[in-house]
């Protein structure tokens, strides 16, 4: 909100709401894809207890404003997870919520991988994997060269930890001791064609982040005083950069999706949808 | 399944499966990527099979080491991400050393087409097609595929084949001699439309059309985008004929562009117009058809600019 010239922050939401924001949102997730007949559902859901945490509860941002130069910034790195962005995004009040049901049509602003040059309050147009990281770094090496307090979360798949780019940037993150930025893992340990361990076996993974500097926690990433409190934790870390470790499930929160692979990129049809639905009432 | 039935993946991936039951040097590497078609290189022939995980600069290095020590290599995901991501590995390692690596993407031009400029392949081929020893392959059936893969393997030296995700009827007879490069799939007196792989088809729509204003154009299908055969394209080109180049493609360094440079190297003096995405990247999120109409690249689009360029 803005009064005038000022700035008025999104109000954090009471604790106790943050369980009912997350089923919100994985509810617009699963309509939007199932109308959009194509998306990445399952690292959609596995998502959405840190995305709701950031955007409900940690983050200074301003809806109105997305443009405000004092705003926390999240980037989502594992752009196929646009959907929980945009359900985000639009819950806290950046776009209207019947906008959701335009994703991947011809004219929206929603597209299927995140566009920033489109839609307000997206930081970083995403969708190779591997680069939000750095640009993460850019980010936050800009608020101590421009005097700036805001904070920088990058969320970064288990898969996308595959690419080399994620681990140049860990390096750097470290060498320029940017404690002003967090990187979340959403591990839920399988990526596109199979598990983390069968296709690229990226464990130990709390230990490499360790090793490359980080002040590292592993956490339940579906548990929301785990979320809250390693990122207050983080940001009494002084010199170094946070990794916090998310154990999550992909496909959170739908039966039928739960740790299942198939659920990557591939849309609910209407009677899943139903389902899906069904069991997030 | 017969082979106009399936896509253009599982063409490839099948008519390779069957050269890497005769051969065990030849070896698959994805990135993070699988198709019912890959599951039989998986189970069969796991020791030739290797899913390299979502690092295409790696995947493209291992390649190198692999053809090194007596493999013949196939790399596979994306076509975005296994030639741009990886461009410079692709031109030190695959090109300078001249090693026998295929890289195989999927998803020419706007085949993802609700997936945004990450996965568009509008600048892949222009790209890779000017790297020295770099052979570029842009079938535009899956007779052409299937060739592909048995060409590919015989021939030595670094290679890219862009795949499209669509089903398109066949235009070639099976044992077809693709090793020309280029194609006249039609005659034509009056001017010459010379495209690649999807807009192939769309070209045989777009001279029905020409045909009801009394312009009878012939269709080049340019399959093999390096090294081009320059005599045959001038041959078929015919002398004074308006040329019209077509593809999905940014325009620059394209197919209007090899054409444009076989015309200007030989003093072809032949009026050309060259259609393709004009210098920009599509964040319009709709299907391959809506996107063409916004492209102006739709068959009633494309027959009134010709029209138009022809008076
Ligand atoms: C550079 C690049 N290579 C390949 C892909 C295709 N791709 C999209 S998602 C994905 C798997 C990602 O796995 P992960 O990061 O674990 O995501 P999650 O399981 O959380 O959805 C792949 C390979 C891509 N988008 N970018």
């Amino acid at each position: 909100m803005t009064i005038g010239d000022q700035i008025i922050p999104f109000s954090p939401v009471p604790d106790t709401e943050l369980s009912a924001i997350a089923k919100q949102l994985r509810r617009d997730i699963v309509t939007m894809i199932s109308t959009a007949g194509s998306g990445h559902p399952g690292g959609s859901l596995s998502a959405v207890e840190i995305i709701t945490a950031l955007y409900f509860k940690i983050m200074r941002h301003c809806p109105s404003e997305p443009g405000w130069i004092e705003r926390d910034r999240f980037i989502l790195s594992k752009g196929h997870a646009a959907p929980a962005l945009y359900a985000a995004l639009a819950e806290s009040g950046y776009f209207p919520v019947s906008e959701l049901a335009t994703l991947r049509k011809l004219g929206s602003r929603l597209q299927g991988h995140a566009d920033r040059t489109a839609t307000p309050g997206v930081e970083m147009s995403s969708g190779s994997l591997g680069q939000g990281l750095s640009f993460g770094v850019g980010t936050a090496l800009a608020a101590g060269l421009n005097n700036k307090k805001y904070r920088v979360y990058v969320l970064i798949g288990g898969g996308e930890c595959n690419e080399g780019q994620v681990w140049e940037a860990a390096m750097s993150a470290y060498h320029f001791k940017l404690d002003n930025m967090v990187a979340f893992i959403d591990h839920n340990e399988l990526q596109l064609d199979g598990t983390n361990h069968d296709i690229m076996n990226i464990e130990p993974l709390g230990e490499k982040w360790s090793a490359f500097g980080w002040h590292t926690i592993e956490i339940d990433g579906h548990n929301f005083n785990e979320i809250l409190s390693s990122l207050e934790e983080a940001k009494n870390i002084k010199g170094q950069p946070t990794a916090i470790v998310a154990h999550t499930i992909k496909g959170k929160g739908i039966s039928y999706m739960e740790n299942k692979v198939e659920f990557h990129g591939k849309a609910p049809n209407p009677e899943e949808t139903k389902k899906a639905l069904q069991e997030l009432a | 399944m017969k082979i106009a039935d399936i896509s253009m993946r599982d063409a490839f991936f099948d008519a390779l499966y069957d050269i890497a039951r005769q051969d065990d040097r030849v070896m698959l590497l994805t990135g993070d990527f699988g198709a019912p078609s890959l599951d039989k290189f998986r189970t069969d022939l796991s020791r030739q099979y290797i899913n390299a995980g979502v690092a295409e600069q790696n995947m493209v290095t291992i390649a190198a080491g692999l053809a090194l020590s007596g493999k013949i290599v196939y790399i596979y995901s994306i076509a975005p991400f296994v030639t741009l991501r990886c461009f410079e590995q692709i031109k030190l390692d695959l090109c300078c050393m001249k090693l026998h690596v295929t890289a195989v993407g999927v998803g020419a031009g706007y085949s993802y087409s609700t997936s945004g400029p990450t996965h568009h392949a509008t600048e892949d081929a222009a790209v890779m097609r000017i790297l020295p020893g770099m052979t570029v392959y842009n079938p535009s059936d899956n007779i052409m595929v299937a060739a592909f893969a048995g060409m590919s393997y015989r021939d030595p030296g670094p290679k890219y084949i862009r795949l499209d995700r669509e089903k398109f009827p066949l235009r070639y007879e099976e044992k077809h001699d693709f090793s020309d490069g280029l194609a006249l799939l039609k005659r034509g007196k009056d001017m010459t439309i010379i495209a690649s792989g999807m807009m192939v088809h769309q070209a045989f729509k777009v001279t029905e059309e020409l045909l009801k204003h009394s312009i009878d154009a012939a269709i080049v299908d340019l399959y093999r985008l390096s090294p081009v055969n320059d005599n045959l394209l001038l041959q078929v080109m015919g002398k004074n004929k308006p040329v019209v180049t077509l593809a999905e493609d940014l325009v620059a360094g394209g197919i209007g562009s090899i054409v444009a440079e076989v015309m200007a190297d030989n003093g072809c003096q032949s009026r050309l117009k060259r259609l393709g995405t004009e210098n920009q990247y599509v964040f319009q999120y709709a299907s391959r058809e809506c996107l063409h109409s916004h492209l102006g690249l739709d068959v009633a689009s494309i027959t009134t600019g010709i029209l138009r360029w022809l008076q």
